[in-house]
């Protein structure tokens, strides 16, 4: 079985040509710059491409970690001229600033920059899937400008997203300009991508978790290593410029008492619930905000914006990514009426914002939504049992990652995320148990993730990262036939090996050279040996082939397909006694085997 | 498929992409890209720097200035304005805790204690030992009557870190403390702070030494606060809250007369309480009965002390009246009938002529009276007022002369 991604995903096989310098090849001459500029340069771009890779990565991360910098101060500069310093706007700017600006961005995404639009991830998937990893820079350059006109004048949407891709399309260009290989070039946007995001989230372990969950969907060693290099970098950068704060600030959390996880399953059904229902509405509005006049799309961004004003002159909390809101919540500032509240209204305006076709990411309302939901249901559940410890903060916190994971279906992320926001390894657990909760509601009603939506809604059939992750694979043990050989020792004679064929007439006759060595024998040949009465010969003395590659039942039928095409029948033996055969693999058997699986 | 859509922007960039690799030249060496790529970054770096410092400068421009207008509202008494203008602040400088604090400070001020309690744990999860949050947390839970978390937080911010004036900021912590606990009515667990705090005041501040004797006074120990006021008269003479404290702490230790001393010491325009008033018209009750003054001639003398008999008879024959039994009775069976018997068996020598003329009988005709006074407050309960009253006060405060 071979789709596209494993493609991608394979480590590059190294040309056996290819030549390891040897080690007074790598000490160049001292004190002649010219002679260390050809070393280094031999070394870094004549070599191995791998090693290029690697330090491109580590290029690609600074660049994200800059650009990300940039965005976000673009953000918030276009956020003070907008809306002002203030976390209560007056009305006014409230009302006006999200609908004028979004006039600017119908025109900037229809007429300047129609690549910007999206939140970005589904892009990336696109440019790494179909397009080879193409990403062009005046993409990079419009999501910059859109998004931070966007969710600098209030819409509800997040720069992660977007940084994701501006972060994708910076590695592609870089890519492209290196002349690098076309599988390098399909495999830089992910690491520009995890970049991107690891610099927007300040966490380069969801980062890089989130991009090999939902972007190339495997944990290759060929591209795993330039990712969390690329991660690593950005953030550093990130950090260089804008501190080492995280997003947020989380309280001490604690769990007093096994009891506790009740109130965090509760909430992980709550999760599940809410986000099911914002994918839901999505995926209900969506085609049909797509099938309206072409006029009308120059007017959407300004009518979500008009929106999402009238409703911030009553809760401003709900424009924009809300970071200071939900770090509010974490410590917990609000009622309970007030975090749920903001849970709907945030659940509204960000659907708003999106279907409207405004570009921005949708990770900072999910964490927002997730918050404010969290909040409140601790708060509710505190209502009715007063003795429970857990703070609302806490359950703030879990809430985050509990929606993340049923909205975006990405549990791993979500918990990495918890944990690496939190800096506390007491929140596993929780987030764990809610976000695994909501995860399974939201799988169990919504067949299809969001991101695999968007992409179908496009009309455009993306892997499915989630079907991928759990697609059971073949083993040879689903394939074997195991009681159909022959299994002849040297020293056997062919006239018993004969009567032996007679009652099996089918199977093929395998010989145990000595342990770990199997061959393969003639059955024609032995019985037309052993006809001879004269013939003394054993199994030992007569032409085989082989040795035959051996294989294990638990090993991956793709994997044994490689040899099946080579040898009639392949030996199954028992991994702890190679003497010892579980059966024998033909290709017919694992034709067999796949068509079976296809069939259920 | 929709225009705007993946797909739509996929074609486009699908041509794109074509064109790029059919156009791009395909002869430029790495090497060259890559120095262009490391200009660019020098570029990108230099541009990022500049403009994140302007963020910067920025940011803590809008954070100071919305903290100070916090403070501004804060003093005002503008609570609420002052916590939507620090939360502003904090959004620009979300880990400072010197605006954490003022916010939780604002939010208590508001009576959102939970709130504020929330940042004020935070906070103190990260310096465990800083007296002011521990003060603030002790507050809140004073406010929402934990009282056992109150006193903890108490304690804490009393041994914990300050910042400024550490020794004046611990005892401004123990004297509210002090208060906080006698506000409840727990004198007992006041009081070794009161006396600790008394211990703990420096020398030569008045101010301080008034307070905390006025504590003592609060925690009934009088003797330790009249000390204390004392000192601060010697320091200050004419000192009004000293006088009043020092006649109360007389007052209440019986010393009549040194009361009335203190109170009369007060300007006319120190205007007493209720209390202080009733303390000082039964001091001079006290004293207008007292047959062992200092300067009274005999005459006076023997006038006092056969009031005192008479009233002291005619207490002791109300309570046993009281009591369903005859005062006189022979022989004397109870100890009311017996010193009725005594004084009316000493009633031709203790007429007021004749302890005029001889002033040695006076004492054990008062030593009598007050004998009578005390079987009476046995027998039927201290009296509450009038001349029964203060001849019994006269009694004690006879009692604590002699002590």
């Amino acid at each position: 079985m071979s789709d596209p991604v494993s493609q991608i995903a394979q480590p590059p096989q190294i040309p056996q040509a290819e030549v390891t310098p040897v080690a007074s090849e790598l000490t160049p001459p001292p004190g002649r710059i010219r002679s260390l500029w050809r070393f280094w340069t031999r070394e870094i771009f004549t070599g191995s491409e791998d090693r290029l890779f690697l330090f491109l990565a580590i290029l690609i991360g600074i660049f994200s970690g800059l650009a990300v910098v940039c965005f976000r101060v673009a953000i918030e500069w276009t956020q003070f001229a907008v809306l002002g310093s203030t976390l209560a706007p007056t009305v006014p700017r409230v009302f006006l600033a999200p609908a004028i600006a979004g006039l600017g961005i119908a025109f900037l995404v229809m007429k300047v920059f129609p690549q910007s639009r999206g939140s970005g991830v589904n892009q990336t998937k696109a440019a790494v899937y179909v397009l080879n990893g193409y990403i062009s820079f005046k993409t990079v350059i419009g999501k910059f400008i859109v998004c931070a006109l966007a969710i600098g004048s209030g819409q509800s949407l997040g720069p992660e997203d977007p940084s994701l891709q501006i972060g994708a399309g910076i590695a592609s260009a870089i890519g492209r300009s290196l002349k690098l290989s076309q599988k390098k070039i399909r495999l830089i946007a992910p690491v520009g991508a995890a970049a991107g995001l690891a610099a927007a989230f300040n966490a380069p372990i969801s980062a890089v978790v989130f991009v090999i969950e939902e972007v190339i969907g495997t944990w290759s060693a060929g591209v795993l290593g330039a990712i969390v290099l690329a991660a690593v970098s950005s953030v550093v950068t990130m950090r260089y410029f804008l501190g080492p704060e995280s997003l947020f600030r989380v309280p001490p959390i604690q769990i007093a008492h096994p009891a506790e996880f009740i109130a965090y399953a509760v909430l992980g059904l709550a999760g599940g619930a809410i986000s099911l229902i914002f994918l839901k509405w999505i995926a209900y509005a969506r085609p049909r905000i797509q099938k309206l006049p072409r006029w009308s799309k120059y007017l959407q961004p300004a009518a979500a914006g008009l929106l999402i004003g009238l409703v911030g002159i009553r809760l401003p909390q709900v424009m924009g990514a809300g970071y200071s809101v939900i770090d509010e919540a974490l410590h917990g500032q609000f009622a309970w009426h007030l975090l749920l509240l903001l849970a709907v209204v945030k659940l509204l305006t960000t659907g708003i914002s999106f279907l409207s076709g405004t570009p921005g990411g949708m990770f900072a309302p999910a964490l927002f939504i997730g918050a404010m939901l969290g909040g409140s249901v601790g708060a509710m559940e505190h209502h009715f049992f007063p003795r429970l410890t857990v703070t609302i903060g806490t359950f703030a916190l879990v809430g985050m990652g509990t929606f993340f994971a049923g909205f975006l279906r990405v549990p791993i992320t979500s918990i990495f995320m918890v944990i690496e926001l939190s800096g506390n390894y007491s929140a596993a657990l929780p987030v764990m148990v809610s976000s695994l909760i909501a995860y399974f509601i939201s799988r169990r009603f919504q067949a299809i993730p969001l991101f695999d939506m968007l992409t179908r809604q496009d009309g455009l059939i993306l892997p499915s990262i989630e079907e991928r992750r759990e697609q059971v694979s073949l083993v040879v043990e689903d394939a074997m036939q195991p009681e159909m050989a022959i299994v002849a020792a040297p020293a056997d004679t062919l006239a018993v090996l004969a009567a032996r064929l007679g009652e099996n007439a089918q199977g093929p006759i395998l010989l145990r050279a000595r342990v770990g060595e199997w061959r393969l024998l003639d059955p024609a040949e032995v019985r037309r040996l052993a006809s001879d009465p004269l013939n003394t010969h054993t199994a030992g003395d007569i032409p085989s082939k082989g040795p035959l590659p051996m294989i294990f039942p638990d090993e991956v039928l793709e994997e044994v397909l490689r040899w099946a095409g080579d040898w009639p029948v392949l030996p199954v033996v028992n991994r702890g006694d190679l003497g010892k055969l579980e059966g024998v693999l033909a290709l017919a058997d694992i034709l067999h085997a796949f068509r079976k699986a296809s069939a259920e | 498929m929709a225009a705007d859509s993946i797909g739509g922007v996929v074609g486009e960039h699908n041509t794109q992409a074509d064109f790029w690799r059919k156009n791009v030249p395909s002869n430029r060496p790495r090497e060259f890209v890559l120095i262009i790529c490391f200009v660019l970054l020098l570029l990108m770096f230099s541009v990022t720097a500049l403009v994140s410092r302007l963020y910067h400068m920025k940011i803590h421009t809008l954070a100071d200035q919305w903290y100070a207008q916090g403070d501004a509202a804060f003093h005002a008494g503008d609570a609420k304005t002052a916590i939507v203008d620090y939360r502003n602040a904090l959004v620009y400088s979300p880990n400072n805790s010197v605006f954490q604090l003022h916010l939780a400070q604002a939010l208590v001020s508001a009576a959102r204690f939970e709130e504020a309690r929330s940042y004020l744990v935070n906070l103190l999860a990260e310096s465990p030992g800083s007296g002011e949050i521990n003060l603030e947390l002790a507050r809140i839970s004073a406010r929402q009557r934990a009282w056992l978390d109150a006193v903890r937080y108490y304690h804490s911010a009393i041994y914990g870190v300050w910042d400024a004036d550490p020794l004046v900021q611990r005892w401004n912590v123990r004297k509210e403390l002090c208060r906080f606990l006698l506000d409840r009515g727990d004198v007992a667990g006041a009081q070794p702070e009161v006396l600790a705090l008394a211990q703990e005041v420096p020398p030569g501040d008045i101010q301080r030494q008034k307070e905390a004797a006025a504590l003592l006074l609060r925690t009934g120990s009088w003797a330790r606060a009249l000390q204390d006021f004392q000192v601060i008269l010697k320091q200050s003479r004419g000192d009004q809250d000293a006088l009043v404290g020092a006649a109360i702490a007389s007052y209440q230790l019986n010393k009549y007369a040194e009361a009335l001393d203190y109170f009369e010491k007060l300007h006319r325009s120190t205007a007493l309480d209720q209390n202080g008033e009733g303390m000082l018209q039964t001091a001079r009750q006290v004293e207008m009965a007292d047959p062992f003054r200092r300067g009274l001639s005999a005459a006076e003398r023997a006038t006092r002390a056969a009031a005192a008999l008479a009233q002291a008879r005619s207490r002791v024959s109300d309570c046993s009246r009281q009591h369903g039994e005859a005062i006189s009775q022979t022989p004397p069976a109870t100890d009311l009938q017996m010193l009725y018997a005594t004084a009316q068996g000493m009633s031709k020598d203790w007429t007021e002529a004749n302890l005029a003329r001889h002033p040695d009988r006076i004492d054990p005709a008062m030593s009598l009276a007050f004998q009578m006074e005390d079987a009476s407050a046995q027998q039927c309960g201290e009296p509450q007022n009038g001349t029964d009253r203060i001849l019994w006060m006269l009694d004690r405060s006879r009692e604590g002369v002699a002590q």
